[in-house]
């Protein structure tokens, strides 16, 4: 409705926009019925264009998952082609490892804190930014910014500011606050804190703009005959808004849960190689690294990353399974119907 | 109109095929010629060397070498430090093998040695003048050379001379408790007795190794080479040194988060601003720190002592740990290219080499060219040292080393255990 509305003001001003507009508009809703001969043709079309993206797909996806399987099964260092087969021992030395429990536990709390964290600050922000304040784009761009800048930049920078000596300890002692300057990156009990704070500030901004777009595809209309009902602003909110967003929160829950299972760049980047797991940082991804490509032990590490894609698999198709259903049947336009 | 979609589907279909199918094949053009060839040949030659002296002298020994034998033609590839071991393998498992690359040793060399993607050389009597046993021995499996080294890089303490003097010390330290008291009055005054650059492990690590090879026998740790078993008491007391060690804290503060070599803020970079009074580290150190001090001149007052002795150990106290930086040939390289590496062996080759990288040649007959006083030191120690022995995670290999390495990490920032360190070498021998 609002979107008709929409397209015809813009068309007002805009003669061409009009007419391009309405061109398209008889093209798409009507198709004709089709010949035989041309279903044919539609099918060839179809393989045609979406050929490359499958070869793409499968040669740089599928195939590599394949061959990581295929790997997982042998101790094998890398060079030449693997020989000394060692079936589920890969697999076995995994789950037995220390090493590999706190790297799972590290990222299950990543996991539940990115969603207790990010996402009741992303939706007060959002609901901030989503009122006509002043600055309001200024803000928007703000939060965003942590969201664009590379993950390798930042986690220079902060590791730069949080050392023993750096900008962020400085600033503490010069304030007065001296007694909090402490040993952010490399205290074991303070240090995941540390990477939950600097994830927070780069993602909450991703997550508020999902939560911006969800609240602008809510229509007005129902605030409006909520409002013209005697709801409060909190009543409106709580009753239509945070409902509505559902699907936009639940979408950006599983984007959540599938980064923070496959944490890797920026705890690279801040702690290095070797020490995440000493300063109790480590998650997968990076004892995978760790483990394989800097132990040399190629066969080991196939069988880590084939041990994560079945925990982030598994999560994803779970998620999907139960907390996604009702997006997929269309939940938002259930109601109207 | 249509045929025109058709063609343009087709055609993206083609460029999606083509895609993938490079992204397999990964480039193919091979240069291995066979054993012996007499028509022109073209080489092609792997570095790890950075822009500056070592690659303009690598420049230039390829155009003599050039002039020397006209036929043969060197095409030089360097390659960023940490990108190398990735490159190179892909390299050796496809038909893009480069004639000549450079070669860690130790495990590594040992794995390609396994998977035959290196070629043995036969050494001549000349060669033989030109490089020490003790360097050849390193490069080899089995008895047989697999790589020509160029540089010997023996293991010591890098420290400021005018820190020291400030601190009241006046003679370097022999043992170590000696160093206890020198790291106790250099804290004293105010710096960082000690730097180290925990944040890339091996720093940290290099610590135990030569705790190691104090309490070690030579004959202890050249078994352990072989077997990976790291049953003797040696192995948990060098452990222990490490730990009483640690107690008097002789490192800078945020150590765990410090890297080694890159920025100001680095181990290297603290002992170039006189922040820390020394470090523990290869003969590359002056190098490195010559990079990172305000002027980018060399640091005037640094010197140089060998690892402490630890009293009561099982290792001789002249043993010296280190590196060597050599050059291996891929199996089906010509001969031109052993004759490259002949070449760069030879006494007037190896002095240029030795300036240009600020190290200590292979060749004896070319050490004269030593001459900065930390230098002439490392090298006094070395010809006395009773034996060499590899950084521990080169010669125990990639997997091992590794875990040796983060398990001393742990146990520098109170979190393992000397035991700890044994236990998770052996652990690591399941991985691998």
């Amino acid at each position: 409705m609002s979107d008709t509305l929409g397209t015809a003001a813009v068309g007002r001003g805009h003669r061409g926009a009009l007419q391009a507009g309405d061109a398209a508009h008889a093209a798409s809703p009507a198709p004709r019925p089709r010949k035989r001969r041309g279903r044919g043709r539609l099918r060839l079309e179809i393989a045609l264009l979406s050929g490359p993206a499958i070869i793409v797909f499968v040669g740089l996806v599928i195939f590599p998952v394949v061959l990581a399987a295929y790997y997982g099964f042998y101790r094998w260092q890398g060079y030449g082609a693997p020989t000394d087969w060692v079936g589920l021992n890969n697999y076995k030395v995994i789950f037995t490892d220390p090493a590999f429990q706190q790297a799972l536990e590290h990222n299950g709390f990543i996991v539940v804190l990115s969603l207790v964290i990010q996402g009741p600050l992303a939706l007060a922000l959002a609901l901030l930014l989503n009122q006509n304040i002043r600055g309001r784009g200024l803000i928007r761009v703000l939060i965003f910014v942590p969201y664009v800048i590379s993950e390798v930049i930042a986690g220079t920078g902060f590791s730069l500011m949080l050392q023993v000596n750096g900008a962020v300890n400085d600033a503490l002692h010069n304030i007065g606050l001296g007694f909090l300057a402490t040993d952010w990156l490399a205290n074991p009990s303070i240090a995941i804190w540390t990477l939950m704070g600097i994830l927070t500030w780069k993602y909450v901004g991703f997550a508020v703009i999902l939560m911006l777009a969800g609240m602008q595809a809510i229509p007005d209309e129902l605030s409006e005959a909520a409002r013209i009902d005697g709801a409060s602003y909190w009543q409106v909110q709580r009753r239509i808004v945070v409902p509505l967003l559902g699907p936009t929160i639940r979408i950006w829950g599983f984007l959540s849960i599938i980064g923070a299972l496959q944490l890797f760049d920026l705890v690279y980047i801040i702690w290095g190689q070797y020490i995440s797991s000493t300063a109790g940082t480590s998650t997968m991804a990076t004892y995978m690294a760790l483990n394989g490509r800097l132990a040399g032990n190629y066969g080991y590490g196939s069988a880590v990353a084939v041990v994560m894609f079945l925990i982030s698999i598994t999560v994803a198709l779970l998620y999907q399974r139960f907390v996604l259903r009702r997006d997929m049947r269309g939940a938002v336009t259930e109601g109207v119907n | 109109m249509m045929k025109r979609t058709r063609t343009a589907a087709i055609a993206a279909l083609g460029l999606g095929v083509a895609l993938a199918a490079s992204a397999c094949a990964g480039g193919g053009s091979s240069s291995g010629g066979g054993s012996s060839s007499s028509g022109p040949v073209t080489l092609t030659f792997w570095t790890n060397a950075t822009p500056g002296p070592g690659l303009t002298y690598f420049q230039n020994a390829i155009k003599t070498f050039h002039t020397l034998h006209p036929h043969v033609t060197i095409k030089m590839q360097t390659i960023q430090n940490e990108d190398y071991d990735g490159k190179l393998q892909t390299a050796l498992n496809s038909n893009s093998t480069p004639d000549i690359f450079f070669q860690r040793g130790g495990g590594k060399m040992l794995a390609m040695v396994n998977a035959s993607k290196v070629q043995p050389l036969t050494l001549t009597a000349a060669d033989k003048q030109n490089i020490s046993a003790a360097a050849v021995a390193t490069e080899s499996v089995n008895g047989k050379v697999y790589a020509i080294p160029l540089d010997v890089q023996p293991e010591g303490i890098y420290y400021s001379k005018d820190l020291f003097a400030h601190a009241g010390i006046t003679a370097t330290p022999t043992t170590i408790p000696e160093l206890e008291a020198d790291v106790a009055k250099l804290k004293a005054t105010g710096v960082a007795p000690i730097a180290v650059g925990a944040k890339d492990a091996w720093p940290a690590a290099h610590w135990y190794y030569n705790f190691a090879l104090r309490e070690c026998s030579q004959a202890t740790m050249n078994e352990v080479g072989a077997t990976l078993k790291f049953t003797d008491p040696c192995w948990t007391k060098a452990g222990n040194d490490l730990a009483a060690f640690l107690k008097v804290k002789p490192f800078q503060a945020g150590f765990l988060t410090t890297a080694a070599q890159v920025g100001a803020g680095s181990s290297a970079g603290l002992v170039a601003n006189h922040k820390a009074g020394m470090e523990l580290m290869g003969a590359w150190d002056p190098g490195t720190i010559q990079t990172l001090t305000p002027n980018q001149k060399p640091l005037p007052d640094l010197g140089w002592f060998p690892f402490p002795a630890v009293p009561g150990g099982q290792g001789d106290p002249s043993a010296m740990m280190g590196g060597i930086d050599g050059y291996s040939l891929s199996p089906n390289a010509p001969k031109e290219a052993f004759q490259f590496l002949e070449f760069l062996v030879t006494p007037d080759q190896q002095k240029l080499y030795s300036q240009a990288f600020v190290t200590i040649p292979v060749n004896k007959a070319s050490q004269s060219v030593v001459t900065q006083p930390y230098s002439v030191s490392a090298l006094e120690a070395l010809n006395k040292a009773g034996y060499t022995m590899q950084f521990l995670d080169t010669q125990y290999g990639q997997n091992v080393g590794n875990a040796m390495n983060a398990a001393v990490v742990d146990l520098f920032a109170g979190k393992g255990t000397p035991a700890g360190i044994v236990s998770a070498t052996s652990e690591a021998a399941a991985k691998g």
